[in-house]
């Protein structure tokens, strides 16, 4: 019987070949993005479980408690706590900590007579190789950095560095001081390794080593405790093991343990992490209801197309019946013709998104490649979408057309009709998905576009930061910033500690001895010019004093009007009054400047201050320079560098490119919607086109007897467009408050957000509309201009 | 006696008024007869023979089947009745156009549960029977439309079934094509096949033992 069901299913396939590609199509589009969606989470979730002790692997997480620091969590714990948790902690086996060079600055690395820039060096722990079980191809893993100033590099930077020559024994030079010896080679982190680093140099080199302290807190550190230790208990003996070891005053942090499984998916709001691979689970929700939602419309669609062939199936369903056909047997071939749709459609997708694999690398940033198709949990998960996808496609016409009376093969006239809401109904819905995510891609867009062109209260254009980490002496930055100054195409030079855009020192501002929580605040070490290059804008006093005498110990402080509001001052008074900020007692307010967005406009403005105390240094250099030749002012800039610095790389940023960094995620974001959008359009016009095809058919007699009355082509293929403008209008009413709810939440994640005005709605209706009439007026036109004669014989 | 039915109306609402379909039909039917109904267009020719086929319900009166009364059966056990006895020909034949001959006449079979080497011997004695033995791997589509009717006979009777229920068997076929078929039914007939046929023709009427005439649901 089963047999019997595939072979006339395939015979109905075959017979009518334009439904079948519109619903094979339809179906192998929602099933390519939900093949390409659950790949992409099947390999993030696989994140880090290549490694044998991935269930007793933890990250220590620092927890502040102290109000000061405005609540956080951050993935870096201080040095002290690797070491003496191996030394106490009876549950542990094996510590490791992970420090990104000078707290996840670019190195600039000397290698075999050339120089390099490198991003993923790090210095760790010897134990960081049985905690992440790493291959070593020369050298050994276990004594391989166990000796200061030692280093191994992944092979793909061995090779990088040193060509074909065996890098073992030779050196490498880190910002032209410190030597490093190469003692192995490793094989390259895989994709899926939350680990990923390209150097790693011993610990021991490094000042943290010999003075561990439990303040500073920089240092990544993993733990893996012994199998089947407890993760509570282990955590309560490390608060004791705190508390011996630091008094309650220095504790401004508590310490927690996050599972290894944790750390891929689950961190994206922690601070200070050194992975460049950070997930988040939110994404792979969002995308996962985005590509349920495609599939749901695609489901939608094979029911309608199914229906809208009732007239045929009826037929058979009836003349079935009469020779024997229970109801089971319909639905059995019914549920037949759609799993051996559906398996087609999948197969399809299985090769489209084969296809589509780099553009959705492209646009996500995920790293996929073609082992997941084999891997038993992705075909296992396939079999599952298969089986749903049939379950929910195959429901309608199943149990519908099963449902007709074998009488109705004799009736032709009122079999069908009283579905025809359910019908409408699915189409409805169809668009109605359909503009809530126009609607949705319209309004990124709108918001992304206001990103880039919002007054942020400084000019990110035209100013590059060019790093001077690796120029040891004042006289020498001294020189470079001169030998700037000099060229044509150069405004303006500053030094500075940052720029807008990235995390510089984090302090606290309190108004007095009273104000014990105080306010954050970020503070920037700056010369005169800064304010100039970034073009902020004074509002009282002025800029940093451009000399400051030796023995100094006076600071000045220019702060935004964010920081002076909290302290209870205008602009003008603020100027000479002494501030409360971790800068010494001499610290005095010499000017003001107006707000300005120094983060990411999903965050709203904070307190900000440039000084000049000598606490911290000015490791860059901030260049404004004429738009008209960016590359032939890089080229002098690399010049003049050059002249300065022989022996290191060339590292710059360009601020505007910087900030748009910042809004990665979300421009991301906006693509794959973009993506989802168009598909989800596209199929919810196969679904239309399917509608008009039935109702045309269904029409067929009315129109013809119309036609023998006079009516015109034009008149009937209004009457018949109609009736659809009116279901994209149920539509649009359902889906512009939906459209508007869901957005106004997206909006909310950002500080400064635009206004979904009537436009977008505007917009997105007319699209709606425009589509639908496009799809429709095809069938409408073949139905009216169709030979009367035929529709009215009956048979 | 194989079929009876007593005082059957069927009527349905139109506009606040009740329009009847057939109004007090009597008949019995003893197995071995082959009867035609007749009448004119819209005189419930049909209707009627839906209800006997049990495809249809009716709204007063008794239907007796064998040893069972319709009109008290549920509708699962109905269909399972008709499947069971009676075989259905169509004027518009109603093949299924995904199946070639041989699938066609498989079908019922395939319902009823019967064994493969069941099917194969019984659709091969069919074949045989009705001479169709070479056209048995054409799709309906390639056939003419008396020898689709003649497939449609053939899948009507492959069960062998008490009852044959034929609606103008012969209406779509030119007269030479519909005159082998009411020769087919009569040679049936005498073979012991109940045969009930509704023809607007008074000459395929004469095929038949005896006939019902209808005028506007009533038998005269």
């Amino acid at each position: 019987m089963f047999k019997n069901h595939i072979k006339i299913a395939w015979r109905s396939l075959k017979m009518d070949k334009m439904f079948s590609s519109l619903n094979i199509l339809g179906l192998s589009i929602g099933l390519t993005i939900a093949i390409l969606l659950f790949a992409f989470i099947t390999f993030e979730k696989s994140f880090d479980t290549q490694y044998k002790n991935y269930a007793d692997t933890y990250r220590v997480l620092v927890n502040t408690t102290g109000d000061a620091f405005d609540k956080e969590i951050m993935a870096t714990a201080p040095a002290a706590v690797a070491p003496t948790l191996k030394d106490e902690l009876p549950t542990v086996k094996h510590t490791a900590r992970m420090l990104q060079h000078s707290f996840g600055e670019t190195a600039f690395i000397k290698a075999n007579n050339n120089n390099f820039l490198e991003k993923r060096l790090f210095w760790c722990d010897q134990e960081l190789f049985s905690i992440f079980e790493t291959k070593f191809i020369k050298g050994d893993a276990a004594t391989a950095i166990t000796r200061p100033n030692t280093v191994v590099l992944s092979k793909s930077a061995a090779e990088k560095y040193f060509g074909t020559i065996d890098p073992i024994g030779k050196t490498i030079k880190v910002d032209d001081k410190t030597e490093l010896e190469v003692t192995g080679v490793f094989e390259d982190f895989a994709a899926n390794s939350t680990i990923d680093c390209n150097l790693i140099a011993s610990f021991s080199t490094t000042y943290f080593f010999k003075e561990p302290s439990w303040s500073n807190s920089s240092f990544e550190t993993y733990v893996q405790l012994k199998q089947n230790a407890s993760k509570s208990t282990s955590e309560k003996q490390i608060q004791q093991i705190l508390d011996k070891n630091v008094d309650k005053e220095g504790q401004w942090y508590t310490l927690t343990l996050q599972p290894l499984s944790e750390v891929h998916l689950y961190s994206k709001d922690y601070t200070s992490t050194y992975t460049s691979r950070i997930g988040s689970i939110s994404e792979i929700k969002n995308l996962s209801f985005l590509a349920l939602l495609i599939l749901l419309i695609a489901c939608v669609n094979y029911m309608n197309l199914m229906t809208a062939r009732s007239q045929k199936r009826a037929k058979d369903v009836g003349i079935n019946k009469t020779l024997g056909a229970s109801s089971k047997s319909l639905i059995a071939r019914f549920y037949s013709e759609t799993g051996l749709l559906t398996l087609i459609a999948l197969c399809i997708g299985v090769v489209l998104s084969v296809v589509i694999i780099p553009v959705f690398n492209g646009i996500t940033g995920a790293s996929l490649d073609y082992n997941f198709l084999l891997r038993a949990d992705f075909i296992l998960g396939m079999f599952l979408v298969w089986l749903i996808t049939t379950l929910i496609a195959g429901s309608y016409p199943a149990f519908y057309l099963a449902g007709f009376s074998p009488s109705s093969i004799l009736k032709p006239a009122n079999r069908t009709v009283s579905n025809a809401v359910v019908r409408k109904a699915l189409v409805v819905l169809q668009f109605t998905a359909s503009v809530v995510l126009i609607v949705g891609v319209l309004v990124v867009y709108q918001q992304l576009e206001f990103m880039k062109s919002k007054d942020l209260g400084y000019t990110p254009q035209n100013v590059v930061a060019v790093s001077t980490a690796a120029i040891e002496t004042y006289t020498n930055k001294q020189a470079l910033a001169n030998e700037v100054k000099k060229l044509s195409s150069v405004i303006e030079v500053g030094s500075a500690q940052g720029f807008p855009g990235m995390d510089v020192s984090g302090r606290s501002l309190h108004k007095d001895d009273q104000d014990e929580n105080g306010k954050n605040i970020q503070t920037n070490v700056a010369d005169a010019s800064v304010l100039e290059v970034l073009q902020l804008k004074l509002l009282a006093g002025k800029t940093l004093p451009s000399v400051k005498q030796e023995g100094d110990t006076l600071v000045d402080v220019v702060l935004n009007k964010k920081a002076i509001t909290y302290l209870g001052f205008t602009p003008e008074e603020a100027i000479g009054k002494k501030v409360d900020m971790q800068l010494g007692d001499d610290a005095t307010i010499i000017g003001v400047v107006d707000d300005f967005n120094f983060e990411s406009l999903h965050k709203p403005i904070g307190a900000y201050a440039f000084h000049n105390s000598r606490f911290e240094g000015r490791p860059y250099l901030l260049v404004r320079f004429n738009s008209a030749s960016v590359t032939s002012t890089m080229q002098q800039l690399e010049a003049a560098y050059t002249k300065v610095a022989p022996d290191s790389s060339f590292d710059y940023t360009f601020l505007d490119k910087n900030m748009e960094q910042l809004y990665a995620q979300d421009r991301k974001m906006a693509k794959v919607g973009l993506l989802f959008c168009l598909l989800a359009i596209f199929v919810a016009c196969l679904g239309l086109f399917g509608l008009a095809a039935f109702t045309a058919e269904q029409r067929k007699k009315e129109i013809g007897v119309r036609k023998v009355l006079g009516a015109s082509v034009v008149g009937i293929t209004q009457m018949l467009s109609k009736d659809f403008l009116k279901l994209i209008g149920v539509s649009l009413l359902v889906a512009f408050p939906v459209a508007y709810f869901l957005m106004q939440k997206w909006l909310e994640e950002f500080a400064f957000r635009v206004h979904i005005g009537w436009f977008v709605f505007f917009v997105a209706g007319m699209c709606a509309v425009l589509i639908a009439l496009l799809t429709v007026s095809f069938q409408a036109v073949k139905a009216a201009t169709a030979n009367p004669i035929k529709s009215l014989r009956t048979e | 006696m194989l079929l009876e039915l007593n005082n059957i109306y069927k009527w349905v609402q139109s506009g606040g008024q009740k329009i009847f379909l057939l109004k007090d039909i009597n008949l019995k039917v003893e197995e071995g007869e082959f009867i035609s109904i007749m009448g004119p267009s819209g005189s419930g020719k049909s209707t009627l023979l839906n209800i006997i086929g049990m495809l249809d319900v009716f709204n007063e009166g008794e239907y007796h089947f064998l040893e069972d009364s319709v009109h008290s059966l549920k509708e699962k056990h109905r269909s399972n009745l008709y499947k069971q006895y009676i075989g259905f020909v169509f004027q518009a034949y109603h093949l299924l156009d995904e199946l070639t001959v041989y699938e066609n006449l498989e079908m019922p079979l395939l319902y009823k549960k019967y064994s493969s080497a069941e099917r194969k011997a019984l659709v091969a004695d069919m074949l045989d029977k009705f001479n169709i033995v070479g056209k048995q791997k054409l799709f309906p589509s390639q056939l003419s439309g008396g020898q689709q009717q003649l497939v449609g006979i053939a899948r009507a009777l492959i069960s062998s079934p008490k009852l044959i229920l034929a609606d103008e068997p012969t209406g779509n076929l030119n007269s030479k094509q519909g005159e082998e078929i009411m020769e087919i039914f009569k040679e049936l007939n005498k073979d012991g096949v109940t045969i009930i046929q509704v023809t607007h023709s008074e000459k395929n009427a004469t095929y038949g033992s005896r006939t019902l005439n209808l005028l506007d649901g009533r038998k005269v």
